[in-house]
């Protein structure tokens, strides 16, 4: 027997279906209205420069929480991941557990922003959100929930503002920038940030964007559009597959400073683990984080390797922290089913037994 | 070799007559005429397929459905590839089929076979994709083309050009010959990182032929076959992933990337340094002020959000000690209406985009 024994009538066959799909396929494509991203009601509330926070409306039939839950997203990409289809969101499964859900949109910087610093996000923009949450709802502490780069920047806040932290959730996040599997931060370390930053002023999303890509070419830039293909006649399956495709490739430029700052302290320096990170004169220790901790990673995740995240259990001050893995990928925590129906009911427990 | 296999001596003939005849039918329907006679039936179907369709389809999903023709172009390659290597040397056992399809794929890599520039070459340029995906980046950001000094050979003279841009300027115009040196310097310092880049690929490929013929031998072993051109291709990605995976992790990678990256921005530094120079002699602006402007006046955006914050908090305790509430509130222009509020855009103006379509399209 020949390894590879592909019979005529079964490749014309398979040619035949791929066609087939293609076709069934842009008739799908035509059908399909504009991409909507993030399905939830929400309002703005808050706004300053180009971030808004938005707090979305919560079930009629539910009462909930009395401290608000401030979702601290990352810089790259958009946040709508978190509500990207009806059946798909961690937005949602937080609001059906009773949480009061508040979330930072940063906006798309550009060059006006190119001088904003670590320090501006951290004790600037979170600070004063977590100011107005407090005010507004008449208390001391708010609930975080970070996720990826957005819960590294929780991390920073909660260690330089204790008192102001209730309970951290950390989604996917980095907190050990160096780990051998950590192919990002390998490919890093080679990269002369400083001339980056001063050249590109931003560093472009197109730039993170190839870097991404570049984890898995084949995969991500490849065979994913030839999978595609059985999906598409499917309308509905389709749509959620151009809304990925729209999250994946809507990438904000980072604000020049920061992004320097972000990775010179943390993918080079490792500044969780070896310290000599300061904001606003202040230095960043995690043993400063005393509130309840939940640390959620995902075991599949190929751009914040497990280890990454679960180095925070010997890190934070906090005495009761608990870890949550998840048999998914980075993106998969948040829009597979098993997330919906694993992850997100963990954290509105996990939160609603320490409100 | 049975006569109902893949390998068929007639299998190629009698495929491209049925997609002849099927994508005739299918221009005749159309009304799509005057198009060139296949030479490779499966790009060839699809092709004329897409032709005949595309002109229907709204232009965000022309990108969409052309990224899955080019990657559906790919796995029927695969199919197209190992059928040219049993046609020239039909097989009389399978070891010996897949060895000479490797061997052919190592040549591609090596650039020794040649096979007229037709599938094989095609069907390599496969692997051209993560280096693709860099030129498109680049071209997004920069002005020129992002395969640009790709293919510019310039070894044989670079020491000679190195002495002539390490010669001193003179005169007036010193200078600005210096500048022009420098930016000679940076453009030469890309070529060879792009070149090395370029190269480190060629090299994953040639493990992934390797790779994958270690994936057939466990094919044969098992007792098994592959009996399906997604299949095939498929098993090819698995290989091309694993192989990629392995090699991007070591430090010598970590070095050619961090090269790619710097002396492409060291070029685009040295550019944005001379642009500003002729700005400033126009009298105009440059980047450098306005970068100087943007930390000035962050630093003092800073200093007054802080001082507000502080004074609020203030106002707060004095309120609280007199039972009153604080004069002022925390500073909000959010919009009142509720699920109304205008998503962020992005304001930056749209970037040119890819430089080259892909390198398998490129080569239709």
């Amino acid at each position: 027997m020949l390894p590879i024994d592909i019979r005529p009538d079964k490749l014309a066959q398979e040619m035949f279906d791929y066609s087939r799909k293609l076709g069934q396929g842009m008739e799908n494509l035509l059908d399909a209205d504009a991409i909507d991203t993030g399905v939830s009601p929400k309002e703005a509330v808050y706004s300053e420069d180009k971030l808004v926070l938005y707090r979305y409306d919560t079930p009629a039939d539910i009462t909930p929480e009395k401290t608000p839950l401030l979702i601290v997203y990352a810089l790259v990409n958009r946040p709508y991941m978190t509500d990207i289809q009806e059946n798909r969101s961690t937005i949602k499964g937080l609001l059906a557990t009773g949480q009061d859900v508040y979330l930072i949109d940063w906006g798309y910087p550009d060059q006006a922003d190119s001088a904003l610093t670590l320090d501006d996000y951290i004790n600037g923009y979170i600070d004063r959100c977590v100011d107005y949450l407090c005010e507004t709802h008449e208390i001391d502490k708010v609930n975080i929930l970070g996720i990826c780069q957005g819960g590294a920047f929780s991390l920073m806040y909660a260690s330089l503002h204790p008192e102001k932290v209730n309970n951290l959730v950390t989604m996917v996040t980095p907190v050990d920038f160096q780990t051998p599997d950590n192919l990002l931060s390998a490919w890093v370390q080679n990269v002369d940030i400083d001339l980056a930053v001063d050249t590109m002023g931003n560093i472009p999303g197109e730039l993170l964007n190839w870097t991404f890509l570049s984890l898995k070419p084949f995969s991500l830039t490849g065979q994913k559009y030839v999978n595609m293909v059985d999906l598409l006649d499917d309308p509905d399956k389709v749509k959620n597959f151009l809304r990925m495709e729209k999250w994946i490739f809507d990438s904000p430029d980072q604000a020049g400073e920061t992004f320097r700052q972000f990775t010179k302290d943390f993918y080079q320096h490792n500044g969780f683990i070896n310290g000599g990170v300061k904001l606003g004169g202040k230095e960043v220790d995690l043993k400063n984080v005393s509130c309840p901790v939940l640390n959620i990673y995902a075991l599949q995740d190929h751009l914040v390797p497990p280890d990454a995240s679960k180095a925070l259990k010997a890190l934070v001050g906090s005495k009761d922290y608990t870890e949550l893995a998840f048999p998914g990928g980075h993106i998969g925590i948040y829009v597979s089913g098993k997330a919906q129906k694993e992850v997100t009911p963990a954290i509105g427990k996990w939160l609603n037994e320490r409100s | 070799m049975s006569n109902d296999s893949f390998f068929n001596e007639d299998w190629l003939e009698i495929q491209r007559k049925y997609w002849d005849n099927w994508a005739e039918m299918g221009r005749k329907a159309m009304g799509v005429e005057g198009e060139r006679k296949m030479t490779t039936p499966w790009e060839g179907a699809l092709d004329h397929w897409w032709k005949a369709m595309s002109p229907a389809a709204p232009d965000f999903s022309n990108g969409f459905m052309e990224k899955m023709m080019e990657q559906g172009k790919n796995f029927f390659r695969m199919a197209e590839t190992f059928s040219n290597s049993s046609n020239q040397t039909p097989p009389t056992d399978g070891i010996a089929w897949w060895t000479k399809a490797l061997e052919d794929m190592q040549k591609q890599f090596t650039g020794s076979l040649d096979d007229g520039g037709n599938t094989m070459q095609r069907m390599m340029s496969f692997w051209e994709m993560p280096l693709d995906n860099w030129q498109r980046m680049m071209s997004s950001m920069s002005p020129m083309p992002g395969d640009m000094l790709r293919n510019m050979p310039h070894e044989h003279f670079k020491d000679r050009l190195d002495r002539a841009l390490s010669a001193p300027g003179l005169g007036y115009t010193r200078e600005e010959q210096s500048q022009y040196q420098e930016l000679m310097r940076t453009s030469m310092d890309y070529q060879a990182a792009l070149q090395e880049y370029t190269g480190f690929y060629n090299r994953l490929g040639m493990k992934s032929v390797e790779r994958m013929g270690d994936f057939i031998q466990g094919v044969i072993d098992s007792g098994k076959s592959i009996d399906s051109a997604r299949a095939l291709y498929d098993s090819w990605i698995s290989c091309c992933e694993s192989v990629y995976a392995d090699e991007v992790a070591t430090p010598e990678y970590a070095k050619i990337h961090g090269h790619l990256v710097n002396a492409q921005m060291a070029l685009k530094r040295r550019m944005a340094i001379m642009v500003d120079e002729n700005l400033g002699a126009m009298n105009m602006p440059t980047r450098s002020e306005l970068r100087t402007l943007q930390n000035r006046l962050q630093e003092t955006r800073r200093d007054n959000k802080q001082l507000r914050q502080a004074l609020h908090a203030l106002e707060k305790q004095v309120a609280a000690l007199n039972g009153k509430p604080p004069a002022t509130a925390l500073k909000t222009s959010a919009p009142a209406t509720k699920s109304a509020a205008k998503p962020a855009t992005r304001t930056t103006t749209r970037r040119k985009t890819a430089a080259k379509t892909t390198s398998s399209a490129s080569d239709d």
